[in-house]
């Protein structure tokens, strides 16, 4: 090996590179300096704590962003990603509010996302695009966002205040039950808890008429409904109470109103994020196509194509429809068809699929297969059937009818028993006892309480699910099928075997390559300790590899077969570097832990002596090799008719009828969007860990859901009892009622400890 | 205890003042994010 000089590093992103100075290691990083130091941002350098990644293109449909107009100019959200710390932050507003035609821009760390205004005479939103990717970001378009809850939290902030008062003039009636009040003070308190009720009563709680209203009108029996039944009855009784002098259940209504106010705000929340997700993979997907007509390139909608246009795909593009090569030559990861996230060449004649990403080279296609059938479509179908899925009932919702009977039921019995044996006053002021203690507020609030909780948990562990019905499902799985490429092997190619002195010719070679195996090998240096030598004249031609200049040498990189890359010198071969995708670094500990759980079968379009390579190393239960996407999806489906219930991970766009056929499917974060979008849940992290923690987390969740159901029912059991006997008075209530909610929170506040319990129990 | 009935109203009228402020606070956005703020500040601004 030849030894490294002192070695410099590249002033941009950090790369080790030969030389004793420190030189930038491409075009790329180059460029972006320049833009840092234009924008007079050089004090970034020392700031931050990481390097920068490194400069890529900037792809996505920026006209289809959405932009806003306002007062200041035009507004548009882009997300980024790549943001490692909160210098970068800084640096992205700093050099984006020093372009000329951009007003303001501000980042946010924490969710990605900026908002940029802008004045459009001056700049296009995918200017603004290239100039972030140009430091080494990746923006990405995002769809239309889901409107904030600032509504919710207005009427939750107002009901607070109400509440608070309207339970400190109640405790004072109630003091003064016992040690006696002057009627004129008693009539005072009473009348300004009616006032401060009112705007709660029919303000705040609005939402929950509505709902009902709504679920009345499609005869179904929504939770909301009882709820109503409970804050109408409650008004209802003090606007007549008030004026003849008795006890309300204001402070009860109030208090209701407001906790379960609090529970939707949580649960608007974590919904909101989910959709967000899904509409920004949406908005990367390609929207738009580069039409070739006769008098030239065309940018039209995908659904304008027709079968039959040509259409051009560059480097860095997502082919927009399905159809065959007639010019060009170019890379593509074809993982749709295949399942192997590894690019293959295409030339004329070849067919290629809607979604592909073109790594290297470019192509003029002919389109053939457009409308319902372009992924396109399915993704917007999918994007919808994720966002309803936030929607599905409850185990509490599933209650409300027979809990609204019940109510009513023992409200009417009441009401009667006590009319016939004490006059229908008496009788009267049973039922709405009833129905004010047996409001379901504990039930109302134990799904979103422990199922939020959970979802925290677990996206604390490192993995995000798209709603609190996964998890819930998650809980009854008995069967785990796990996909080889990309879920129980990382799915990128990794270098196994190459020599040092290979492997630093190739790494100069690749410098500036978006290539996968550029990635691998430039890694691999990396990881070596190998400064990166600054080879030049470099070509690149997709199929036949890339050349350049090094040592005083012409060097030549390209395939030698299947997961073998050969380095040709001057006089011939030079040596080999062998790449493979290799197994996680947890997989062996995840799918052991998994197997606790349940059976876990890996399955994979390879050939069986691959799939028994990697079966030796992870020790599942079962291997399949040699499945077809359908295979794979039929698998899932014999399970699901034995009666079991299957969790699917997986990352390939081929394991996407797999992920909608199982009863919970997980897609690994490196897969394709639409995989992703396919999916019930996310693994963010870089490993199977958090599938385990998924499983964990979804058992402790189930089981303090039920354990909150049980305990609703049974406070509802003796509080409905108390009421029919006729004891239970607005005292006695105000204590009740916010006894079970108290029950219900502090059930789903213990569920981080329990995970982290059952984790240390594992784990010993 | 004649002095309530002055007392009570003050009272609440305070805090309306400050529900309202909260009513104003949510309408201006400053409730959309609650996690950036807390990073923003490290950075001093030329």
């Amino acid at each position: 090996m030849r030894p490294a000089a002192a070695a410099g590093s590249c002033p941009h992103c950090g790369l080790a590179v030969e030389g004793a100075e420190d030189v930038f290691c491409c075009a790329g990083c180059a460029l972006a300096a320049q833009i840092v130091a234009g924008a007079g941002l050089q004090r970034w350098y020392e700031q931050r704590q990481l390097p920068a990644p490194r400069p890529g293109v900037a792809r996505g449909d920026w006209a289809a962003v959405p932009v806003e107009e306002v007062s200041a100019g035009s507004q548009c959200r882009l997300a980024i990603d790549g943001l490692r710390c909160a210098s970068c932050v800084w640096l992205v507003e700093g050099v984006l509010e020093r372009t000329p035609g951009v007003v303001h821009a501000r980042v946010s760390y924490a969710t990605g996302r900026s908002v940029i205004t802008f004045d459009p005479e001056l700049v296009g939103v995918g200017d603004l695009g290239e100039r972030i990717a140009a430091l080494g970001y990746r923006p990405r378009p995002v769809g239309a966002e889901a409107t904030t809850d600032r509504d919710l939290l207005t009427r939750l902030g107002l009901a607070a205040f109400c509440t608070a008062n309207v339970m400190l003039l109640a405790a004072s009636v109630y003091v003064g039950w016992f040690d006696g009040m002057a009627e004129r003070y008693t009539a005072l308190f009473r009348w300004t808890q009616l006032a401060l009720a009112t705007p709660v009563a029919l303000w705040s709680a609005a939402p929950f008429f509505a709902a009902a209203w709504a679920s009345l009108q499609n005869r179904i029996l929504h939770l909301d409904l009882p709820i109503s039944l409970a804050v109408g009855t409650m008004y209802a009784h003090a606007l007549v109470a008030t004026p003849l002098g008795h006890d309300g259940f204001l402070d009860s209504l109030c208090m209701l109103v407001t906790l379960l106010l609090a529970g939707r705000v949580v649960e608007a929340r974590g919904r909101r994020a989910a959709a967000a997700a899904a509409a920004s993979l949406a908005a990367s997907l390609p929207t738009t196509a580069r039409r070739l007509t006769a008098d030239g390139v065309q940018t039209v909608r995908v659904e304008e194509l027709a079968p039959g246009d040509r259409i051009e795909a560059g480097l860095g593009d997502e082919i927009p429809a399905d159809g065959v090569v007639e010019r060009g030559a170019a890379e593509v990861r074809m993982a749709l068809l295949t399942g192997e996230s590894a690019p293959v060449s295409v030339v004329p004649g070849h067919r290629v699929v809607a979604g592909a990403p073109v790594v290297a080279g470019s192509v003029v296609v002919r389109v053939e297969v457009v409308g319902e059938e372009t992924l396109g479509r399915r993704m917007v179908a999918q994007v919808a059937s994720a966002v309803d899925r936030g929607l599905l009932p409850t185990p509490g919702d599933r209650l409300a009818p027979w809990f609204t009977g019940l109510t009513l039921a023992a409200a009417a019995v009441g009401a009667v028993g006590w009319s016939v044996a004490a006059g229908w006053g008496v009788g009267l002021q049973v039922a709405v006892a009833v129905l004010v203690v047996a409001c379901p507020c504990a039930l109302g609030l134990s799904g979103p309480v422990a199922v939020h909780a959970g979802l925290g948990a677990l996206a604390r562990r490192g993995a995000v699910l798209s709603s609190g019905q996964t998890l819930l499902q998650l809980a009854l799985v008995d069967r785990i099928a796990l996909d080889k490429t990309g879920t129980v092997t990382a799915g990128t190619p990794r270098v196994v075997a190459a020599d040092d002195a290979v492997l630093r010719i190739a790494a100069g070679l690749e410098r500036a390559s978006n290539h996968p195996l550029a990635a691998a090998i430039r890694d691999e240096a990396a990881r070596r300790g190998l400064p990166m030598p600054l080879a030049s004249e470099i070509r690149e031609e997709p199929g036949a590899g890339i050349s350049g200049t090094l040592d005083g040498q012409r060097w030549c990189l390209s395939s030698g077969g299947a997961g073998v890359v050969r380095l040709d010198g001057d006089a011939g071969l030079v040596g080999l570097i062998r790449v493979a995708d290799t197994r996680r670094d947890d997989a062996a500990t995840a799918v052991a832990a998994l197997r606790r759980f349940a059976p876990v079968a890996v399955l994979t379009g390879d050939h069986a002596d691959v799939a028994d390579a990697i079966a030796a190393q992870v020790q599942p239960d079962e291997v399949r090799a040699g499945m077809s996407p359908e295979a794979k999806a039929g698998w899932v489906e014999e399970r699901r008719s034995e009666g079991h219930r299957v969790l699917f991970v997986g990352d390939g766009l081929n394991d996407g009828p797999a992920l909608v056929k199982a009863d919970v499917g997980l897609a690994m974060r490196t897969g394709a969007p639409s995989t992703l979008l396919a999916a019930d849940g996310v693994v963010v992290d870089e490993a199977l860990g958090p599938v385990v923690a998924a499983l964990r987390v979804a058992r402790v969740v189930r089981r303090t859901v039920r354990a909150n159901l049980v305990r609703s029912v049974g406070y509802n059991a003796v509080a409905v009892t108390l009421a029919l006997a006729g004891w239970v008075d607005p005292l006695v209530a105000a204590v009740l009622m916010p006894l079970s909610s108290l029950l219900v929170l502090w059930g789903g506040m213990r569920i981080e400890g329990r995970v982290r319990a059952e984790e240390a129990w594992t784990s010993s | 205890m004649d002095i309530i009935v002055v007392l009570l109203p003050a009272a609440l009228f305070l805090g309306g003042v400050f529900a309202a402020l909260f009513v104003l606070a949510v309408r201006a956005g400053q409730f959309d994010d609650l996690d950036d703020p807390a990073e923003r500040m490290l950075h001093d601004d030329d």
